[in-house]
């Protein structure tokens, strides 16, 4: 299991445009699970592509498990840092969900039972075991989602980025989702997940970090996050803290950023 | 669920509108009616061949291309992309006439059995001209005209929106699908997938590439066409336009102008009044 750090990164997509990041430091031990939050074009999915190499840094750097990503290909990076794209439509390929499950680990060179394990845990995982042989076109949209993450999950990687994976599904499809996030923490795994899913980032991660304009401007346990004291720092970046925590904050019940903890503090009240 | 739904992304509701349509462009030369430069282009290309030789076609660059290409301020990115646009045709072309040009007697060079003449060169710089005025002259309307307004300014003057809508998705097409090729790729490579190894691994790459390309355009063909029906595309009848391109009596006249020019120059070169 390892760590990421990123060091003073700054990134820039054409020469005089904006800083897409604009000097980010950052540590993510091992195990962790991390929320990244905050308005449309902040940086959140620039900064997770330089974590498996898609991106380079313009200037500062990143280090996995303390080498320069700069060292280490694509192929390796891809390795240790898995990333599920925001669209499954822009990877799904085969004519399978089983062969596309299984095209990840087997670039990294997975084969056989070692292979065949990989693809059924991350088939359970996601709620999609006994559709092996199923056309990934004959799954719906919020499926289709569910399979580009199996087919990432299934690649066993020390570290797991979800980019919006609760976009378009149902409150069954989140809590999948949630179960898979808790599976790989449980197992060691770094989960890092860019969300505007306020209740779903609550409630799956321990720790949330807040960008605006390719900054990091907080960073702190859900609990800190969502507390009234923070709101300002939330709505800076257009986001809203969650309703559970709102109406916690309203009762002066403190902070209770989830709907469990907002429960357990009527009750205690 | 109301609450967990207002906080995700909003639905991709507005692709396909051209967000570029209505706005003033940056220079008097982009703010020209875009049928006018349309004729522009067209009679550019159409005289450069009309005319041939050599000195026609470069006056030609120099006035209709090269002049408006200034004024509007892409002059680089002109050259850049008609060189990109002309340059594996303008060398084969040039290559073939030069050294193969039936009837060549002043010899410039010998390689092996095939050799360069004089002549050959002439009629290879001849050719060039020509390749060189039309692909200017198309950059430069495409530098300067959002297709989208082409395709409001005909439909203002009677042209069926059909046609007009097929012509601007097929011009859209392109960069959307390598938009969308960009994409793809970055998700395949973040799955392990070797796009710089050896060429037999590259060429296996192509699929997980190409595969979700096509699928996704065709799926998209589907959507864009329900979106443009729940938006009355197939409505019959006259539509009225919020905002169509400015035109001028002065534009109109210079466009009959040229024209009639050109048709003038085609009657003689065909008579041979004028060689």
């Amino acid at each position: 299991m390892i760590e990421l750090r990123a060091e003073g990164l700054i990134h820039v997509y054409r020469t005089g445009a904006v800083r897409a990041l604009d000097g980010v430091d950052l540590v993510i031990g091992a195990g962790e699970r991390v929320a990244l939050i905050g308005q449309n074009g902040s940086g959140k999915t620039t900064l997770v592509r330089h974590l498996n190499g898609l991106l380079r840094p313009t200037e500062g750097r990143v280090l996995i498990d303390g080498t320069d990503a700069r060292e280490l290909t694509v192929g390796q990076l891809a390795s240790r840092v898995g990333l599920v794209f925001q669209d499954p439509d822009r990877q799904i390929f085969a004519g399978s969900v089983r062969a596309e499950v299984e095209f990840g680990p087997r670039n990294l060179g997975r084969s056989g039972n070692d292979l065949r394990s990989a693809v059924a845990d991350a088939l359970t995982a996601t709620g999609l075991a006994g559709e092996e042989a199923t056309n990934p076109y004959d799954l719906g949209q919020s499926r289709r989602k569910l399979l580009a993450l199996a087919s990432v999950l299934a690649m066993r990687t020390p570290v797991l980025v979800l980019d919006e994976p609760t976009t378009g599904q149902d409150a069954r499809g989140i809590e999948r989702v949630q179960g898979v996030v808790e599976a790989a923490a449980g197992e060691g795994r770094t989960v890092i997940a860019i969300s505007h899913d306020m209740r779903f980032v609550a409630e799956t991660f321990e720790r949330v970090i807040v960008m605006r304009a390719g900054r990091i401007i907080l960073d702190a346990p859900p609990a800190e996050a969502f507390a009234a004291s923070s709101w300002e720092t939330l709505r800076s970046t257009y986001l809203e803290p969650t309703l559970a925590a709102e109406v916690g904050d309203r009762l002066g019940l403190g902070s209770t950023p989830t709907d469990a903890s907002l429960i357990e503090a009527l009750r205690a009240g | 669920m109301a609450g967990r739904e207002r906080l995700t992304n909003p639905p991709l509701m507005n692709r396909g509108v051209p967000k570029i349509v209505g706005r003033p462009g940056p220079t008097a030369y982009h703010r020209l009616n875009p049928l006018t430069k349309a004729t522009l282009a067209t009679i550019t290309a159409v005289a450069a061949v009309v005319l041939g030789g050599l000195v026609g076609p470069v006056v030609l660059v120099l006035v209709a291309v090269i002049g408006p290409a200034t004024v509007a301020g892409v002059l680089l990115r002109l050259i850049r992309t008609a060189l990109l646009l002309s340059l594996p045709i303008a060398i084969s072309a040039f290559l073939v006439n030069l050294f193969f040009f039936p009837g060549g007697e002043q010899v410039l060079l010998r390689i092996g059995p095939i050799t360069a003449t004089a002549e050959g060169l002439a009629f290879a710089l001849e050719i060039l001209a020509r390749i060189v005025a039309i692909s200017g002259a198309v950059t430069l309307f495409y530098l300067t005209t959002p297709p989208a307004d082409l395709v409001v300014d005909l439909e203002r003057r009677g042209v069926s929106p059909r046609i007009g809508f097929v012509a601007n998705a097929s011009v859209q097409t392109v960069p959307a699908m390598v938009e969308r090729a960009m994409q793809i790729t970055a998700a395949q490579r973040a799955r392990g997938l070797d796009t710089e190894g050896s060429l037999w691994r590259r060429v296996r790459g192509i699929v997980p590439i190409v595969g979700p390309v096509i699928l996704g355009s065709i799926a998209e063909v589907e959507e864009r066409t329900m979106a443009l029906e729940a938006r009355g595309f197939a409505r019959p009848g006259r539509r009225t336009l919020l905002w169509s391109p400015p035109d001028s009596v002065f534009q109109s006249a210079l466009r009959w102008g040229l024209l009639v020019a050109l048709l003038a120059l085609i009657v003689a070169r065909v008579t041979g009044v004028w060689a």
